[in-house]
C-alpha cells in the first residue's frame, strides 16, 4: 500500500524585486510502508520546500499529496498526525526537560493520553535520554538535543518520517548514530522521506532515491535502475550526469 | 480532543515562561520594588522644595512716588500675616530691604519682590508707555487704563521665573486683597448699609454629586489607560517569546509540524497571553492599592468608590474584549516580527496606539450616545466612565462591547494568518533586494523617505506658522521639500524617472472622465468632510482661519489659480502618484495600495480634520492612475478639483458659507460611479500591478 | 609570565592598536548603521519624536476645542425676582448657554440634573435674615454635578454671567448710596512680573534639556551596547572577532569608542530636536505663535552642555557594555542592561522644577551630577570648581567601569560565554567563591 503520494507538488514565491519565483515545480512520486526515499539535490534545488510542502508548513500553489490517505490540503491536521518532521531548523524549547519535551509532543500530535506515560518512558530508554531525562534542554550537549529531538519526532509513533537533511553539520559519529535511526525505523515499516546533498548517504540508505535540480525531479528510482540507465557507476556520476542535461 | 490539546499548549507556554526567573524578576518584581523607591524620592524632593520655598525670609522694597501710602499697606499686611488665626499655614516673614535701586536687586535675584506705590495718572502714564512699547499693542488694555478710577496703584513687581519670588508674590498680592476686601467693607457700612459686600448679591454653589460618584467619575479616567499599560506590558512578556522568540530559535517550525491546529496554537498562546497579562495587571493594582494603605499615595480628599455589583459585573464584562484585543494584538505584533529584537522595537507604537486611543476616551465631551460607541477600546473606555459614575446605558453598552469584540476578533484571525502566511514563518530567504541594491531596495525604502518628508514638512510649518504668505508655502512645502525629495528619491535609487512619475500616455477618454469625475469628487469629498465633523467637530477658528488662508484676498485670480490648483495638481500628484505609487506598486495589491497611497497623501495635510478628506481624494486619485496607467489625468483631475474648491467663493459667485443641497450628494456618488465605470472599461493598468481578487490586470 | 596573546596589560595604545582600534570601530559603525534597532533607537527616535509629540498634542488640543465648543450649556433658571430678570438676559447673552426657565417642581429640575437632562441649576432665593435686611438683595446658588464634565463647564459658564451682572448691580447700588468710585477702590493692586519671556523660554529649556538627554543618551547606549557584545555572541560572530590579528584592547576600546559615539550622536539630535520643537510645543500654552517663543544660551553653556554630553555617554557605554558583556542572547543582554537604565533615570529627579543648583553633594552623584550641571548653564549659573568636580566624578566612574571591564576580560571563560549570561553568577563564582583565574 502506498502510504505517500506525491501529485504534481508545485510551489512559487513572490519576490518584490524578481517577481514570480518557481522552487518547485510539478513533482510526483509515491513510497510504501518501509520504504527510505531520499531527495538528492544541491543546495537550493527545492528539496526543503518539498518536504516543508509535505509537512503541511508551506501550502502548495497547485497540485498535492496525500498521506497515508489524507489530503495535505483538506485534512492537514490528520496529515501531520501521521506524520514525523525532523529538520536542522526544528528545534526544541530550551526550558523544557528532555521528558516534558516527549511528553508535550506527544500530546500535542493526539497520542492516546492514557498510553503517554508509558510511551515517553519507552522512548526515554530506546534513545538513551535516561540519565539526562530531567534536565532542561537549553543545558543539554547537541549530542544529547540531538536525541531528543530524533526522539520527539518519533514520539507520537507516526507512520511517516521526514527528514530534512538530518546529518548537516553533525560529526561522523552522530551522523552514523542517525543513519543507523533512520535504518531501525525503516526495519520498522515506517515510510521514511529524507533529503540529502550526500552521496554516500544516499547510496546507503535509500530503497529510492530522487535526483531534484532546479525544482525538478529529474529522475526517480533504485540506484541499480539509475545506473542501468545512465550506465555510471558511481552516483556521484550518475547525479552529475542528470543535472548535466542528461538522460 | 481539541481542548486536551489547547490544555498542552497553554501549560508548557506558561511552564516555560514560570522557569524564566530573570525575565520575571526585571519585568515583574523589579517594578514593584522601585515604584515605591520613585514616590519615595520624589515626594522627599517635592517636601524639601517647599520647605526651602517656605523657611525662605522674602526680602522686599519698597519704591515709588506713594512709597508711604504702599509701606502703610505692607505694614498692614505684615500684621495680618503674624496675628493670622488661620493656623494651617506657617506666617510668613518678610524683611523690608532699604538698600538703593531694588530694580537691579530684583533682577539680581538679591530681593524677592519690589512693591511700588503709585499714583493714578503716573500708573497709567507707565503702564501706556509700556503696551506701546510692546510689539503689537493691545488695545483693549490701552482702554481699560484710561478708564481707571483715580485711586492710588499699588505694583507688585516679581519673578515668575523664581519660586520663592513667585511665592512672595502670591502671599503679599492674598493679604493685599483682604486689605481691600475689608476697606470696601467699611466703606459700605460707613454709608449706611446693614448688610456686608459679601452678602449682597451673593453667588454660591452646591456639588450635588455624591463623593462615590466623584471619586467614580476621577477613577473612571484613569482605570481605563492604567489598565491598558498594566495589561499591555505584562502580557508583552510572554508575547515576545510566543511567536517571534520561537521563530528565532527555531522552534515555530517544530510546533508546526504537529498535529495541533493553527487556530489551537493561536488560541493556546494568546490564553497564555492573556492570563499573564491578567496577572501581572491585579499583582500592581494590589501593590498600588498597598502603597495606598501605607499611605505611600496619597488619594484626594474624600475619596471613596462604592460600586454595586452590577457595576463592577459590567466594568469585568466590559474589559473583556479589551483583554482579549489586547493579547491578540501582542500576539499579532509577535507574529509579524521575525525577531525578539524586531518585536521589541515595535512595541513602543503599539503601546502608544492604545494609549492614544484610552486617552481619546478622556476627553471632555465625550458621550457614549454617540457614533464613538463604535471605535474599539475608545469606545470600551468611555463606557467605563459611565459606569463608574452608576450611569449603566445598556443599549450602548453592548455596542460598545461588541466593537471592541470584533476587533479582537479580527487582530485574532489576523494572527492565525501569519502562522501561515510563508514569508513570516521562515525568515525572507528568497529575497533579491538587498543584494542588487537600488531600485530593488526602494519599495522596502518609500515609505521611511515620506516620514522624513512628512516630519520636515511638520516641523517647518509649525515655525513658520501663518508667518510665511501663500505663495512661499505652497512652492517651499510642496516644490522645495516634497518634489525636491522624490527627485533625489529618483537619484538616489537610480530609478527610471518615466516609470517612477508614471509619465505615460493614457487612454483618451480618461481625459474626459476628468470632466464628470473631479467635480463629483468635491462633492462627494465635502459631504464626507460634514459626516466627520459630526463625530470630531473643528473649532470653528481653525475652519474660519484655513478659509481665510485660502481667500488669499489681495492676491490676483490667476495667481491663486497658479498656487492652489496648477501647482498642487501638478507636483502633488508627481510625488504621492508618481513616487510613492511607483515605490509600492509591488508591495501591495491594487485595494490596500489605493488606501495606504491615499492615507499617506492624507497625512501630509497635517490636521485632523483634513485629512479625512484628502486620503479620500488621494484614495481616488490613486484608483486613476493604477487605472491608466499615467499621472496625467490625475493631474487634471487634482487641479480641477482644487480650483472647483476654491475659486467659486473666491469670484464671489457663492458665498463663504454656502452649503450644498441635500441631493447633491447622492448625485455626486452616481457621477463618480460613471467617471469610474467609465475608466475602469477603457483601463490601462499601471504595469507590475499585482494581481487581485478584482482581476485588474489588462485580459 | 605566561599571558594569553592579546590578553590587556593596559589601556595604553600604540600608534598601530591606534589604527587597528579606527578600522574596528569603523567596521561597527557601518554595521551599526545597518542595523534596524540601532538606527530607530539612536537616530531616528531622538529626530521624530518630538514632531511626532507634537502633532499628537496640536491634533488632540483642536479635538478638544472643537468637542468643548460643540456642547452647549442647558440651564435651568428657577425663583428669579421682579427687580433681577435683567440676570436672565446676562446669562442668555454668554456663549453656548441654553436658559430654561422654571418648569415644574422643584424636585424635577435637581432629578433632571442628576439624570445628565440639564447640566446646572440656578436658584434665587435669600439665604438668612442678615442679607435679607437689604430690600432687593439676592443670593445664587448654582448646583451642579462636579463628577460631570459638561456640568463643570455650565457653571464656569453661568457664574462668569451671573458675576458680571452682579458687578452691575452692586456698581448701581454704590451709586444710589452716593459712595464714588475712587473711596469703594481704596487703592488697585497691579502685577508685573519682571522676568521676560525669555527668561521663562529659558527656565523651561533648562527643565527639558537635562532630561530629555539624559534618557536619549542611555537610550542611544542601549542597543548598540547589547549589539555589539551579546548580539555578537548570538550571531556567533564573537569568536570570529576574537581571531582576528588585533589585541583584546583594541577589539573592546573600539567596541566601546562605537557605543559611545551612538550615545553622543542619540544626545546631539536630541538637543537639535529639542531645539526645533520647543518653541511650537509652547506656543499652545502661551498663546503666542512658535517663532515667538524666546530663550537665551550663554555662550558658555555650548561647550559645558557639550562636555556634559560627552560624559554621559562615555559613562553609559562603560556600564551597559560590562552588564551586556557577559549575556549570551540579545534578548539576555536587555534584562541585564535595563536595571542600569532605570538606576540612571533616578537622580533626575533630585533638582526637578525647583532653582537648585549645583551643590558639593550633588556634584558626586554621577549622571545627577550633569543633569544638574547641564540645567546650571543652561540657566546661565557656572561653578567652576563643582563643573570641575562633576566632570572629575564622571572621569572617575568611567575609568572605574573601564578597570571592571579589564579585569573582567581577563577570565578567559568569559570570554566563551560561561556564568550563564548573569552577571551576579560571575560574581559568586570568581570573587566569592575565589576560584583560580585562568590567566597568571
Amino acid at each position: 500500500m502506498e502510504t505517500v503520494v506525491a501529485e504534481d507538488l508545485t510551489k512559487t514565491f513572490y519576490d518584490e524585486s524578481r517577481g514570480e519565483v518557481c522552487a518547485v515545480e510539478n513533482m510526483s512520486f509515491a513510497c510504501r510502508a518501509g520504504e527510505v526515499l531520499g531527495l538528492l539535490g544541491s543546495n537550493g534545488a527545492g528539496k526543503t520546500t518539498t518536504l516543508r510542502m509535505l509537512a503541511t508548513i508551506l501550502r502548495p500553489s497547485s497540485g498535492t499529496a496525500r498521506i497515508m490517505g489524507h489530503d495535505l490540503i483538506r485534512d492537514p491536521e490528520a496529515v501531520r498526525r501521521s506524520l514525523g518532521f525532523y529538520s536542522t531548523s526544528t528545534a526544541l524549547y530550551p526550558r523544557l526537560t528532555a521528558r516534558e519535551t516527549l511528553e508535550f509532543f506527544a500530546r500535542v500530535n493526539r497520542y492516546p493520553a492514557a498510553r503517554i506515560e508509558e510511551r515517553v518512558s519507552e522512548l526515554v530508554g530506546r534513545f538513551g535520554i535516561a540519565e539526562f531525562q530531567d534536565a532542561r534542554v537549553e543545558k543539554l550537549s547537541s549530542g544529547m538535543r540531538q536525541r531528543v529531538s530524533i526522539a520527539r519526532t518519533v514520539a507520537h509513533d507516526p507512520p511517516v518520517l521526514v527528514f530534512d537533511e538530518p546529518t548537516v553539520g553533525l560529526d561522523v559519529i552522530a551522523a552514523l548514530e542517525m543513519q543507523e535511526v533512520i535504518r531501525t525505523l525503516s526495519e520498522e515499516r515506517k515510510t521514511i522521506i529524507f533529503s540529502t546533498h550526500i552521496m554516500s548517504e544516499a547510496e546507503k540508505l535509500c530503497d529510492t532515491i530522487a535526483i531534484i535540480h532546479r525544482g525538478h525531479l529529474l529522475a526517480s528510482g533504485t540506484l541499480e535502475h539509475h545506473r542501468r540507465c545512465t550506465g555510471k557507476h558511481y552516483l556521484e556520476d550518475v547525479f552529475v550526469h542528470y543535472v548535466r542535461g542528461g538522460g | 480532543m481539541p481542548s486536551f490539546v489547547l490544555a498542552t499548549l497553554y501549560r508548557s507556554e506558561l511552564r516555560m515562561l514560570l522557569r524564566d526567573t530573570r525575565t520575571i524578576v526585571i519585568a515583574v518584581v523589579a517594578p514593584l520594588v522601585l515604584f515605591p523607591v520613585l514616590i519615595l524620592v520624589m515626594r522627599w524632593v517635592e517636601q524639601r522644595q517647599v520647605t526651602r520655598v517656605e523657611r525662605t525670609v522674602y526680602r522686599y522694597a519698597v519704591t515709588g512716588s506713594h512709597e508711604d501710602f504702599a509701606y502703610y499697606k505692607v505694614q498692614g499686611v505684615i500684621n495680618r500675616e503674624t496675628f493670622d488665626p488661620d493656623t494651617t499655614r506657617a506666617p510668613a516673614a518678610f524683611l523690608h530691604d532699604r538698600s538703593p535701586n531694588p530694580d537691579s536687586l530684583i533682577r539680581a535675584g538679591a530681593i524677592h519682590l519690589v512693591i511700588e506705590g503709585l499714583g493714578a495718572d503716573e500708573y497709567r502714564r507707565v503702564r501706556t508707555r509700556e503696551l506701546q512699547e510692546e510689539a503689537g499693542s493691545d488695545s483693549v488694555e490701552l482702554a481699560v487704563i484710561a478708564d481707571l478710577p483715580d485711586v492710588p496703584v499699588i505694583r507688585l513687581h516679581y519673578r515668575a521665573d523664581q519660586d520663592v519670588s513667585r511665592a512672595a508674590f502670591e502671599r503679599m498680592r492674598e493679604r493685599l486683597e483682604e486689605l481691600r476686601r475689608s476697606h470696601r467693607d467699611s466703606v459700605y457700612r460707613a454709608h449706611g448699609l446693614v448688610v456686608g459686600i459679601e452678602d449682597m448679591g451673593e453667588i454660591g454653589s452646591e456639588n450635588i454629586a455624591s463623593t462615590e460618584r466623584e471619586s467614580g467619575a476621577l477613577l473612571g479616567l484613569m482605570l481605563t489607560p492604567l489598565l491598558l499599560v498594566l495589561m499591555l506590558t505584562g502580557g508583552s512578556i510572554v508575547a515576545v517569546d510566543a511567536i517571534s522568540g520561537e521563530k528565532e530559535r527555531g522552534t515555530l517550525e517544530t510546533l508546526l509540524t504537529t498535529a495541533a491546529r493553527r487556530a489551537e496554537i493561536v488560541n493556546a498562546k494568546q490564553l497564555a497571553v492573556a492570563t499573564v497579562g491578567v496577572a501581572v495587571t491585579l499583582v500592581n493594582l494590589a501593590n498600588l492599592l498597598a502603597y495606598v494603605v501605607l499611605g505611600l499615595i496619597e488619594l484626594p480628599d474624600s475619596f471613596t468608590v462604592s460600586l454595586a455589583p452590577a457595576s463592577l459585573v459590567v466594568l469585568l464584562m466590559l474589559f473583556l474584549p479589551v483583554t482579549v484585543l489586547v493579547s491578540s494584538s501582542l500576539l499579532l505584533l509577535s507574529g509579524r516580527s521575525k525577531s525578539y529584537k524586531e518585536y521589541q522595537l515595535y512595541f513602543p507604537f503599539l503601546l502608544l496606539i492604545f494609549l492614544a486611543l484610552a486617552a481619546a476616551a478622556a476627553l471632555p465631551g465625550m458621550d457614549l450616545r454617540s457614533a464613538i460607541a463604535l471605535v474599539p477600546v475608545v469606545g470600551v473606555g468611555v463606557a467605563v466612565r459611565e459606569v463608574m459614575v452608576g450611569e449603566l446605558d445598556w443599549p450602548f453598552l453592548m455596542v460598545a462591547f461588541a466593537s471592541t469584540g470584533i476587533a479582537a476578533w479580527g487582530a485574532a484571525w489576523l494572527t492565525e494568518r501569519t502562522l501561515s502566511t510563508e514569508r513570516l514563518i521562515s525568515g525572507a530567504e528568497l529575497d533579491r533586494a538587498d543584494l542588487v541594491g537600488g531600485p530593488a531596495l526602494f519599495p522596502r525604502r518609500v515609505l521611511r523617505w515620506f516620514g522624513v518628508l512628512w516630519a520636515i514638512l511638520l516641523v517647518t510649518s509649525l515655525w513658520s506658522g501663518p508667518s510665511l504668505g501663500l505663495r512661499e508655502q505652497v512652492l517651499f512645502n510642496i516644490v522645495g521639500v516634497l518634489f525636491v525629495g522624490s527627485l533625489l528619491m529618483v537619484r538616489s535609487y537610480r530609478l527610471d524617472p518615466r516609470a517612477a512619475f508614471a509619465l505615460r500616455g493614457p487612454p483618451p477618454v480618461a481625459w474626459a472622465t476628468v470632466l464628470i469625475g473631479a467635480p463629483a469628487a468635491l462633492v462627494t469629498g465635502i459631504g464626507l468632510a460634514e459626516l466627520f465633523r459630526r463625530f470630531v467637530p473643528v473649532p470653528d477658528e481653525v475652519i474660519r482661519s484655513f478659509a481665510q488662508f485660502l481667500a488669499a484676498g489681495d492676491l490676483p485670480v490667476w495667481q491663486i489659480a497658479l498656487f492652489l490648483a496648477v501647482i498642487p495638481g501638478v507636483f502633488e500628484e508627481l510625488v504621492f502618484r508618481g513616487v510613492l505609487v511607483h515605490g509600492l506598486i509591488r508591495r501591495l495589491r491594487p485595494v490596500p495600495l489605493a488606501l495606504t497611497a491615499g492615507v499617506v497623501f492624507g497625512f501630509f495635510h497635517l490636521s485632523l480634520w483634513r485629512i479625512v478628506p484628502t486620503a479620500y481624494l488621494g484614495v481616488l486619485l490613486t484608483a486613476v492612475v493604477l487605472l491608466t496607467g499615467s499621472v496625467y489625468p490625475a493631474m487634471l483631475w487634482h487641479a480641477l478639483y482644487n480650483a472647483l474648491g476654491i475659486l467659486p467663493v473666491r469670484m464671489g459667485w457663492v458665498s463663504q458659507d454656502f452649503d450644498l443641497p441635500l441631493w447633491s450628494y447622492p448625485l455626486g456618488v452616481a457621477a463618480l460611479g460613471v467617471a469610474f465605470l467609465v475608466l475602469w472599461n477603457a483601463r490601462r493598468p499601471y504595469p507590475g500591478l499585482l494581481a487581485s481578487p478584482g482581476r485588474l490586470r489588462a485580459s | 609570565m605566561a599571558s594569553l596573546p592579546g590578553a590587556p596589560s593596559s589601556f595604553r595604545l600604540s600608534s598601530a592598536s591606534r589604527s587597528t582600534v579606527f578600522l574596528l570601530y569603523l567596521r561597527e559603525l557601518r554595521s551599526a548603521l545597518r542595523e534596524r534597532s540601532i538606527v530607530v533607537n539612536s537616530i531616528l527616535l531622538p529626530v521624530f519624536l518630538y514632531p511626532l509629540l507634537l502633532w499628537v498634542m496640536v491634533t488632540g488640543a483642536t479635538l478638544a476645542e472643537g468637542m468643548a465648543e460643540g456642547t452647549r450649556s442647558r440651564v435651568v433658571v428657577r425663583g428669579v425676582p421682579e427687580a433681577h430678570v435683567e440676570m436672565l438676559d446676562s446669562l442668555r447673552a454668554a456663549p453656548d448657554v441654553e436658559v430654561i426657565v422654571p418648569l415644574g417642581a422643584v424636585e424635577e429640575a435637581e432629578d433632571m440634573l442628576a439624570r445628565g437632562d440639564v447640566d446646572l441649576v440656578v436658584d434665587f432665593g435669600i439665604a438668612s435674615a442678615r442679607e435679607a435686611a437689604m430690600p432687593d438683595n439676592f443670593s445664587v446658588r448654582l448646583s451642579y454635578d462636579r463628577s460631570v464634565e459638561r456640568s463643570r463647564r455650565a457653571r464656569a459658564r453661568a457664574t462668569a454671567a451671573v458675576t458680571r451682572y452682579r458687578d452691575r448691580w452692586l456698581g448701581r447700588q454704590a451709586r444710589e448710596l452716593d459712595i464714588a468710585q475712587a473711596e469703594l477702590e481704596g487703592f488697585r493692586i497691579v502685577s508685573n512680573s519682571v522676568s521676560t519671556e525669555r527668561q521663562l523660554g529659558t527656565l523651561l529649556l533648562s527643565e527639558l534639556l537635562p532630561l530629555f538627554l539624559v534618557i536619549m543618551v542611555a537610550l542611544g547606549c542601549f542597543v548598540p551596547a547589547i549589539d555589539t557584545t551579546a548580539g555578537e555572541r548570538e550571531r556567533s560572530t564573537w569568536e570570529t572577532t576574537l581571531t582576528l590579528a588585533a589585541s583584546r584592547t583594541d577589539i573592546v576600546v573600539a567596541k566601546y569608542l562605537f557605543v559611545a559615539t551612538l550615545g553622543l550622536t542619540a544626545g546631539v539630535l536630541n538637543v537639535v530636536g529639542v531645539f526645533a520643537a520647543i518653541g511650537p510645543v509652547t506656543a499652545p500654552i502661551t498663546g503666542s505663535s512658535a517663532a515667538e517663543f524666546e530663550y537665551s544660551l550663554p555662550a558658555l553653556a555650548f561647550p559645558v552642555v557639550l562636555l556634559g554630553t560627552v560624559s554621559l555617554s562615555l559613562f553609559f557605554a562603560a556600564a551597559m557594555m560590562i552588564l551586556a558583556a557577559f549575556a549570551r542572547t540579545f534578548k539576555e543582554g536587555q534584562g541585564m542592561v535595563t536595571p542600569i537604565y532605570w538606576l540612571a533615570l533616578l537622580p533626575l529627579l533630585l533638582g526637578q522644577g525647583s532653582e537648585a543648583t549645583l551643590t558639593p553633594v550633588v556634584a558626586a552623584i554621577p549622571v545627577g551630577n550633569v543633569a544638574m550641571m547641564l540645567r546650571d548653564a543652561v540657566r546661565g549659573v557656572f561653578q567652576w570648581p563643582l563643573i570641575l568636580e562633576t566632570l572629575s566624578v564622571q572621569v572617575v566612574a568611567v575609568v572605574c567601569c573601564l578597570l571592571v571591564a579589564r579585569s573582567v576580560l581577563r577570565f578567559e571563560d568569559f570570554l566563551i560565554g560561561a556564568y550563564d549570561g548573569s552577571f551576579w553568577r560571575f560574581l559568586k563564582k570568581r570573587l566569592i567563591t575565589g576560584a583560580p583565574r585562568s590567566v597568571h
